[in-house]
């Protein structure tokens, strides 16, 4: 029936407004109102959350509401947890101090609460909430958990394996056995939908060594009896093991030739099977169609299948593929990075025809930027059929770094060093690096700047200031190298580029002791004459204009599996300044994966020459020092010496060649840990010293014969959150009686 | 050294081009027949065209574009195709490009929280302070 | 070593009103980065006094007080908070004109992501919708102007640098954005001298002249009108526009960031 209220009068209120609570009623005076009606404005006012009971009481010609409002929450606190912090699971929780008090939500949290639990592997684990009401209408909330016991996983076992032990497949697996180590392990927790995920690491497990038809039929976990943990059991089928048949090509695009893609495959006939042949097959083809220009073009694989054999015959089809263009490219999370920064990473314009194969490889460079946490690039339908909107979503993370240090040295006082590096310099994509040491024996200040883009150009353009000054603190005489070098790098073509540069510096040595013989009970001192003579040749400017050209597979090649890197550089000192000469280096480098891309092999033959225009001098900072050439030495420690003098200097040497070769391979331990273990094996010499100066030595050994070291070491690599990190241990097994080993080094590198 | 090529854009091959007859062949038949054209005019309803050109990158010099093939398909009043024209690169003009930018008077946040914004990752390399010669 | 625990008495010994008193002294005074003190005051009033008239009037200035420190998520949950509590109240409209400004406040550069340019469009639109005849309406359309102004913008960033890589075609697409969804704010001329300059570089004169002409009908004083028609009367550009040295360009692109 209907209702005509003359007056609305609200009773119970506290903190709510009146006007806000006729606002939810929407109950106007002296407006006939339907039951109905009457029954949606209790609705709303339910529906606000705000309060605990509404009863709307018409009494003749004035409503009344009546109203209990829910407390406001005072506290929250969390009882009981160990595992979790209580600030862990406070970001899951809804329910916030000073904000209205809903049992609902309070429900809500608990389940919150308790499936943050089973994420953690805890799956028996009850959370169940108090309220706590305060006298003045506040109310306080307590969650009270009982996490009870982590349920571990006893044992592994497997049913149906014929071909691989029950301890190879447990490798594949991410859920691991309760071992010694179990207090620490994560990986060892019950936890259900890791066990699926590692159904399907058993099935790749599997299809990647040749059983296509590989099944997990079933797993069963059932409770230990003491209630602890469980034992779990994977049932396999595996079906039969399957090599390559005939591998053919085909193509039907008319402007394609076979001839050309056919030995792209790359599969030999009679090796096992694996799904990965396939696609790195086509992703080689494809590569070679983009690279020709050819739009549309789709690689194909059309297994057919032989039992008898147990063979599978596979043909690669070019097709045309549909029709489809892009009809934009939309960049999003870039809070940092400039829009052009990243879309120029796109080979592929807007309106240019839709290739996934280019789409994959610009995601790729975007994420080799380093800019970004995650770089997903994905494709949604256009406005038409045949447009399709490449989304990009990017989430940053620093790439400036501050380093700040200071020291103080009895003899050098105190010095001080900050330093700044910028990779993304205001969302550019230049990079800048601010080093200035002041501490006084050795400091390195220098400043670097990196437009990789230069003018909208595929050209990398840098310049670098140096200004090292080494004292005689740890070495025997003080260096001071100052210089600029403006450079441009560009490609020249598919997988090489070239790097010009001009270089200016100032070197000077100075502060050697001269040689002094022995008198009386004094004993001899002082360095090699070599270095004194070289010192009278005061501070030497050197100007040099010169050139790197490299060739890498590395970065774009077409099979992760196989690298390979040549550098060829040269530089050209005497456009002006005192030193005069040609400095030739070289380097070839190869990496490839084996074992399914568990190990690593690489090797790197490095090697350089430096020769003076006839009737100049070189000195030691001219010359080849033996840093970074050979492990398991000091860089000063090896390569021609003045063993006669007293204080038996190194002299660098103006010819030098090292061999690398190491390996890298898992050590067993989980892979969340990311440590890998390797072994090294490293040779090289360093010689040559101008006869003019060797006559000046003492006792110069090493000066014109090359003497060959090598040394041999195991080394640990961690992509730690500091970035790659490498400890190598290394001993030397062939070395000069005078040399100065080094067992131990710490380096950083950027990429194993 | 080697130049290296890019193309972009799309040009409808001739075998389907020569599918359209000027006077017969409406807008919306065109659509299905030789694909998406890369823009179109300014107003409503005037035409279509396809773009597709090849750049030639010389080392450290900027790209410059080698070859340029335009079809531009234009409609009468009633959505009928009236002509097909083709131009090659020296039918266009070298267009100088204006400098003069709208600035947004929005202007974002200033350089210093930008810099100091982006800081926080630890540096290995600076860390332990190696530097090779 | 003991912190300098101020020997305050307890709030609960003061009336609301002082307490939000104190607490708008605080804000009046302090630094407007450290709104700490201010802040204690006013959530101090909603805890004592949870359903005094100041507890309301203390939980808007809360979220004054975080917006004007750039505390943004806090300001907006506050704001959010009053809006439910006080939906009709007459301070709503200054909330929900809060809650826009965190969004549009930390609107960023065209160059980088314009999500929160959404949201503040979003935020600012029901301001003027739903407290249409509140003081804040009107200065709230006066930004979403702006921010829609900003969005054309961005639009114009993506369009000069496909035209600056000589893709005419993708760098029209996007002036025509500009043309046909932002035709009510500032870059609309400078769409469409870009697109004379694109149509021109295309050979197709036609329809450089169309867009020539549209310029020249609706901003005939706009200094794009200028420049497309010297264009057009293949006449040089006047040199504010045409640019300079190898080197001040190497500047402009390199040091400034500039895209042309």
């Amino acid at each position: 029936e209907d209702f005509r209220f003359s007056a609305v009068k609200i009773e119970g209120n506290k903190r709510i407004e009146p006007a806000t609570i006729l606002a939810y009623a929407k109950v106007a005076k002296g407006q006939t109102v339907s039951g109905d009606q009457l029954n949606d404005a209790y609705q709303r006012l339910v529906g606000s959350g705000l309060f605990e009971t509404v009863d709307l009481v018409p009494q003749g010609g004035t409503l009344v509401i009546r109203v209990k409002e829910y407390p406001m929450v005072g506290v929250v606190a969390f009882e009981g947890n160990r595992v979790l912090k209580d600030d862990a699971i406070a970001k899951s929780v809804k329910t916030k101090p000073n904000h209205v008090f809903s049992p609902a939500q309070v429900e809500a949290d608990a389940n919150l609460i308790a499936e943050g639990y089973t994420q953690a592997g805890r799956i028996n684990v009850r959370v169940d909430p108090k309220v706590i009401r305060r006298g003045d209408g506040r109310v306080d909330v307590a969650f009270e958990i009982k996490e009870g016991y982590t349920s571990e996983v006893h044992r592994i076992s497997f049913t149906g394996n014929r071909s691989y032990s029950d301890f190879t497949l447990r490798q594949a697996l991410s859920t691991k056995q309760a071992g010694i180590l179990h207090r620490l392990i994560q990986s060892d927790n019950f936890v259900p939908d890791r066990l699926e995920q590692d159904k399907q690491n058993l099935i790749d497990f599997y299809q990647s060594r040749g059983y296509p038809d590989a099944k997990v039929t079933g797993i069963s976990s059932d409770m230990a009896r003491a209630r602890d943990g469980y034992f779990v059991t994977f049932n396999i089928e595996e079906g039969q093991q399957y090599k390559f048949g005939n591998i053919t090509t085909v193509s039907e695009v008319p402007d394609l030739n076979v001839d050309e893609f056919a030995p792209l495959a790359k599969i030999k006939t009679g090796s096992v099977y694996t799904p990965t042949a396939i696609d790195l097959a086509i992703t080689r083809m494809e590569q070679l169609a983009l690279k020709k220009g050819a739009n549309f073009v789709r690689v194909d694989p059309r297994v057919t299948r032989d039992p008898a054999t147990q063979t599978l015959n596979v043909q690669f089809a070019l097709v045309r593929g549909p029709r489809i263009f892009v009809e934009r490219i939309d960049i999003k999370g870039n809070t940092t990075t400039l829009d052009s920064v990243i879309r120029r990473e796109f080979r592929t314009d807007e309106g240019d025809p839709f290739n996934p194969r280019e789409i994959r490889n610009s995601a790729d460079r975007i994420r080799a930027l380093g800019f970004f946490s995650k770089a997903d690039v994905n494709t949604k339908p256009g406005t038409n059929p045949d447009q399709v909107v490449v989304d990009v979503n990017v989430e940053e993370q620093p790439t400036g770094s501050l380093t700040l240090g200071a020291s103080y040295g009895a003899a050098s006082g105190f010095g001080v060093l900050v330093g700044v590096q910028e990779d993304n310099f205001l969302g550019r994509g230049q990079s800048l690096g601010v080093q200035i040491g002041t501490t006084a024996d050795n400091q390195q200040s220098s400043i670097d700047f990196v437009e990789p883009y230069f003018l909208g150009r595929d050209v990398k353009a840098r310049m670098h200031l140096w200004y090292d000054t080494t004292s005689n603190d740890n070495a025997d005489y003080n260096t001071r190298i100052q210089g600029l070098q403006p450079s441009v790098e560009f490609p020249v073509a598919e997988n090489s580029r070239l790097e010009a540069r001009y270089a200016y510096g100032k070197k000077k040595l100075f502060g050697v002791t001269d040689y002094t013989a022995a008198s009386g009970t004094t004993p001899a001192s002082g360095s090699s004459p070599v270095l004194s003579y070289e010192q009278s040749l005061g501070e030497r400017t050197a100007s040099s204009v010169g050139y790197t050209y490299t060739w890498d597979t590395m970065t774009t090649n077409l099979d992760p599996r196989y690298g390979y890197t040549f550098k060829f550089g040269q530089d050209y000192y005497g456009l002006g300044g005192d030193v005069d000469a040609i400095s030739t280096t070289a380097l070839l480098a190869a990496q490839r994966k084996v074992m399914h891309e568990s190990v690593r092999l690489r090797a790197e033959l490095e090697g350089g020459v430096i020769t003076p225009r006839s009737g100049s001098d070189l000195t030691i900072l001219d010359r080849f020092s033996g840093y970074g050439k050979v492990r398991g030495f000091e860089s000063h420690g090896w390569g021609p010496r003045d063993v006669g003098a007293p204080n038996g200097d190194a002299l660098g040497g103006q010819y030098f060649w090292a061999l690398r070769t190491e390996t890298e391979f898992p050590i067993g331990l989980p892979e969340e840990y990311g440590i890998t273990g390797g072994l090294f094996w490293d040779t090289g010499a360093l010689w040559g010293v101008s006869s003019s100066e060797r006559a000046l030595a003492m006792g110069l050994d090493d000066s014109d014969k090359m003497h060959i070291r090598s040394a041999v070491g195991f080394s640990f690599f961690w992509r730690s959150a500091l970035g790659p990190l490498r400890i190598d241990f290394s001993k030397a097994i062939k070395k000069e009686t005078y040399d100065k080993e080094q067992n131990f080094d710490l380096t950083i590198s950027t990429k194993f | 050294c080697q130049p290296l090529y890019e193309n972009h854009g799309y040009v409808p091959p001739a075998d389907q081009l020569a599918g359209v007859q000027v006077g017969k062949t409406t807008r919306d038949e065109l659509d299905g027949m030789i694909g998406r054209p890369s823009s179109s005019g300014v107003l409503a309803g005037s035409g279509w065209y396809y773009v597709q050109s090849r750049w030639r990158t010389y080392g450290a010099f900027a790209p410059k574009e080698v070859d340029r093939q335009v079809v531009a398909i234009s409609f009468d009043g009633k959505g009928v195709v009236s002509d097909v024209a083709r131009y090659g690169l020296d039918h266009g003009e070298v267009v100088t490009l204006s400098r003069r930018v709208t600035e947004s008077n929005i202007k974002g946040i200033g350089i210093v929280r930008q810099l100091m914004g982006s800081f926080g990752r630890i540096s290995p390399d600076q860390a332990l302070g190696h530097n090779d010669k | 070593c003991g912190s300098k625990k101020s020997a305050e008495p307890p709030m609960e010994s003061f009336t609301a009103e002082q307490i939000y008193h104190r607490g708008e002294y605080e804000m009046e005074t302090g630094n407007p980065r450290r709104p700490d003190e201010a802040l204690k005051y006013f959530k101090g009033v909603q805890q004592v006094y949870p359903y005094s008239q100041w507890a309301k009037r203390a939980l808007i200035m809360e979220a004054a007080t975080e917006h004007r420190a750039k505390k943004y998520e806090d300001a907006r949950s506050s704001a959010q908070e009053y809006l439910n509590l006080y939906p009709g109240d007459e301070d709503a409209a200054y909330a929900q004109y809060l809650l826009a400004l965190t969004y549009y406040d930390q609107i960023d550069e065209v160059g980088r992501d314009q999500g929160l340019t959404f949201q503040a469009l979003q935020a600012l639109r029901d301001v003027i919708e739903k407290y249409p005849d509140s003081d804040y309406a009107r200065s709230a359309m006066m930004k979403f102007d702006m921010a829609f102004d900003h969005l054309a913008a961005k639009e114009m960033e993506i369009g000069r640098y496909y035209l600056k890589r000589g893709n005419y075609t993708a760098a029209i697409n996007r002036f025509r954005v500009v043309v046909e969804q932002y035709q009510t704010t500032t870059q609309t001329p400078e769409a469409l001298e870009r697109l004379v300059e694109c149509y021109l570089a295309l050979g197709l004169t036609d329809q450089a002249q169309t867009a020539g002409a549209i310029l020249g009908h609706n901003f005939q004083s706009s200094p794009f009108y200028q420049d497309a028609y010297n264009r057009l009367k293949n006449r040089g550009l006047d040199p504010e526009a045409k640019g300079e040295s190898w080197l001040s360009k190497v500047y402009r692109q390199v040091i400034k960031g500039d895209q042309l």
